[in-house]
């Protein structure tokens, strides 16, 4: 007698469709579930966003939606907590890594699914309680929110564990016949290697949150208090706050989560690029190692963020090195992409503006932060602004670029139909000027606002001039903000729409999971399992057709040559 | 030829092949856990490769959680609030206990090694039930704490005794959950082997073994 203990199949047949639908274990039924998630979270942050800036523009003005609480402080603490919640962890790290990766991971090194799909299940649905548990702690009272957002972001951190476990597994095990990893994409590097970088970091985020949880609702004694602080160096116990350790910990995790974000966003930018410029990734041996080395030097630059909260004086040196040698693999990747495009015969689709996009706004953020990465000037000249200037173009903005433009690009391979092109061109120029508009005068901003050697009148001139940089700022939100309701229309359009069917392979594009239907089928591969003949970027040939997909067997190219 | 079928396709022959539902018998490859849609996926040999690479990331996972706790102790024992924590006695037994077990699991996968399955199963059983006396033991050592007036809100030394038992024992549950899987579980059906399984589950359990070592010497050295 054999018995089946799985687990699996345990739906009753007819009753629960939907719930098995739902609970789906399938990689791309979840990577989907993912991106919603991250759809409905951008929006949301976004019109956070925008309430923030109108509160910072008119502190007195009632905002309709948010009249029904008090407006204090606290609740615009609570606000941009909820703003920051909800783009860090279920936009920037959910949509490029969880999102595209659980979908396009397996597809692209020829498996039929994730190495553990009970676990990535599992994963997805801790991702939403601790969505629905940071939204929640919005509405509580602050000190009861505390601890409802720091127990969310203890299962977010085991959600973000247990994927990560998963990318790992599948992408050293599962790789199809012929898939070495010189043959990997690029994009499965940059879904590996932040694997691992979040393997590392998310365990201690989750011992972090575990303790201060502890601390706050049983009264532990992990980072109380000021007899702590009393055997501690006088530079410590100068800055008043108590919770220095906490502080370690959290940015042990927060800063390496920066490049959490990025990193996926690196591959999908140097895939696009190269696919549109019909080239080979230009040093792809480089750009693979500069990958791992963000990864590697991300994962120690995590005293970079406490130039301000004491440490050993050289200390800060020794981050300050690293975070700055951070600029040389970034420099790789940003020479590889230009080197791409370089005489290339770029195709210029919204998907190829977004990447370009991405770049520009890299550049721009990223010269922010090579002053940042001074630790002796990041704190005497710059105040606030400059840094939240810096991160969001660097981070926020250029990563969501990055996951525009592998939406455009994989939108057929999601639904089987691609996303309208003009109504995307718009939606890009929009947002494009919109997000300069936004970060560009607040870089200004926070330079201005700092000039405190300034003699007096010129002080009063210097917040005039504040004052109208911040009225620019918050027009260009809202600007940017309303350019999004072209990109909703265009998406919700496009899905509404009785659907054409789709070519395979819209964009002559190389990789595995072109090989395949559009929208991928169910089964990925079918029977029979591919196997791979060469690397992911043979793009070069006399004419756009003249390309080498990886599955295509030599003797099969030749025929398809002729 | 891949590429050539659409989905609607696709469902159409799923449809026929279960008819028309999720009630049928599930493919014998399905060995991963959980194939909650009910379709039928095409037969491939699964190599049992993933379950070792699985394990060995989720140790270093794990690994990263601890000492994040430990560097955090090392930081905090300097304060003047830290009152050090005496280490019952019980502490002592229960490593022998711990590490005894780490020894049957061994002999175990000896004796399934020279597939004797009735001898595995033996010690396979003593390990758990040594394991269970060890969680039984470190929950037995918090009650004399408590009852000596040590709690995990007296003092940071408290806080940390209280938290290094408390998520090595979790850890350890999922350890014996682990053990107790591969001792019930029929294995004709699956794509792995017990002999996998059990190797897979013993790295884990050695692993944990390894780890109270560690954080007993932390806990007596560092206190």
């Amino acid at each position: 007698m054999v018995t089946y203990d799985d687990g699996g199949n345990a739906w009753p047949a007819t009753s629960s469709r939907l719930l098995s639908r739902v609970f789906s274990t399938r990689h791309k039924t979840i990577g989907l579930q993912y991106l919603w998630l991250s759809l409905a979270s951008v929006l949301a942050g976004m019109v956070l966003s925008a309430l923030l800036r109108v509160h910072a523009s008119w502190p007195n003005a009632a905002i309709p939606f948010l009249s029904d609480f008090e407006s204090t402080p606290e609740r615009f603490t609570a606000m941009r907590l909820l703003h920051g919640s909800l783009m860090v962890f279920f936009v920037l790290t959910a949509a490029p890594q969880l999102g595209f990766g659980n979908f396009l991971l397996p597809l692209q090194i020829g498996a039929e699914e994730m190495a553990f799909p009970a676990l990535n299940c599992l994963s997805l649905w801790l991702t939403v309680v601790s969505l629905a548990g940071m939204t929640a702690s919005f509405f509580r009272p602050p000190s009861q929110g505390i601890d409802v957002w720091l127990a969310s972001a203890a299962i977010f951190s085991l959600a973000a564990l247990l994927s990560a476990l998963n990318f790992t597994v599948t992408t050293i095990e599962l790789r199809a016949k012929g898939m070495t990893l010189p043959r990997l994409p690029v994009t499965v590097w940059a879904w590996f290697v932040n694997a691992i970088l979040s393997m590392l970091i998310f365990s201690v985020l989750l011992a972090g949150c575990t303790t201060v949880l502890s601390d706050r609702v049983l009264g532990s004694n992990f980072f109380s208090t000021a007899a702590f602080l009393a055997q501690q160096p006088q530079n410590l116990v100068r800055q008043v706050s108590l919770s220095v350790l906490w502080q370690r910990v959290f940015w042990y995790f927060a800063q390496a989560e920066v490049y959490v974000a990025m990193l996926p966003c690196f591959g999908i930018i140097t895939h696009l690029v190269a696919t549109f410029s019909r080239k080979p990734v230009w040093k792809e041996r480089l750009v693979v190692l500069a990958i791992c080395g963000v990864g590697l030097i991300g994962f120690c630059v995590w005293g970079y963020h406490m130039f301000a909260t004491g440490m050993n004086p050289y200390a800060p040196l020794v981050f300050s090195v690293l975070a700055s040698s951070l600029g040389v693999p970034a420099a790789f990747l940003l020479g590889s992409w230009l080197g791409t495009l370089w005489n290339g015969r770029v195709q210029f689709t919204t998907s190829t503006l977004f990447a370009i996009g991405f770049i520009s706004l890299f550049i721009a953020g990223g010269l922010s932060g090579i002053f940042l990465a001074r630790h002796d000037l990041s704190r005497a000249a710059v105040s606030e602004d400059f840094v939240i200037g810096h991160f969001h173009l660097v981070m926020g903005v250029a990563a969501t670029f990055a996951i525009l433009a592998g939406l455009f690009f994989w939108f057929p391979k999601l639904f089987g139909c691609r996303l309208n092109e003009p109504l995307g061109k718009t939606h890009f120029w929009l947002t494009f000027a919109g997000v300069y508009c936004i970060f560009m005068p607040m870089h200004w901003l926070g330079l201005l606002t700092q000039s405190t050697l300034l003699p007096e009148a010129q002080r009063v001139a210097v917040a005039l001039a504040g004052a109208s940089i911040r009225m620019v700022v918050t027009a260009a939100t809202i600007w940017t903000v309303a350019a999004q309701t072209l990109f909703v229309a265009n998406f919700f359009g496009t899905l509404l729409r009785a659907k054409r069917a789709e070519a395979d392979n819209p964009w002559q594009a190389t990789t595995l999971e072109w090989s395949v239907a559009s929208p991928a089928p169910e089964e990925n591969f079918g029977a029979e399992a591919p196997v791979v003949y060469r690397g992911a970027y043979e793009l070069t040939g006399s004419s756009r057709e003249q390309f080498a997909p990886q599955h295509l067997s030599p003797e099969l190219l030749a025929q398809k040559a002729r | 030829m891949p590429g050539t079928i659409t989905t609607p396709e696709i469902e159409l022959i799923l449809e026929k092949k279960n008819g028309g539902g999720g009630g049928d018998l599930p493919p014998a490859g399905g060995g991963d856990g959980g194939d909650g849609d009910g379709k039928k996926r095409p037969n491939r040999p699964v190599s049992p490769g993933r379950y070792y690479t699985g394990i060995a990331v989720g140790i270093v996972s794990v690994l990263m959680f601890f000492m994040a706790l430990a560097s955090a102790f090392l930081v905090r024992k300097g304060g003047a609030d830290w009152v050090p924590v005496r280490i019952p006695a019980l502490l002592w037994f229960n490593t022998v206990v711990l590490v005894g077990s780490s020894g049957t699991l061994e002999l175990a996968r000896k004796r399934l090694g020279n597939s004797d399955v009735l001898g595995f199963r033996k010690f396979w059983t003593v390990t758990t039930v040594l394991g269970v006396a060890f969680l039984i033991g470190q929950v037995v050592a918090w009650r004399v704490l408590v009852k000596e007036g040590i709690y995990l809100a007296s003092n940071p030394a408290s806080s940390f005794f209280y938290i290094f038992t408390g998520a090595h024992g979790l850890h350890l549950i999922g350890g014996v959950a682990a053990l107790i899987y591969v001792a019930r579980r029929n294995f004709d059906a699956a794509q792995v082997t017990r002999s996998v399984a059990a190797e897979v589950t013993s790295y884990y359990w050695h692993f944990m073994d390894a780890l109270w070592l560690f954080l007993l010497a932390l806990l007596y050295l560092g206190k």
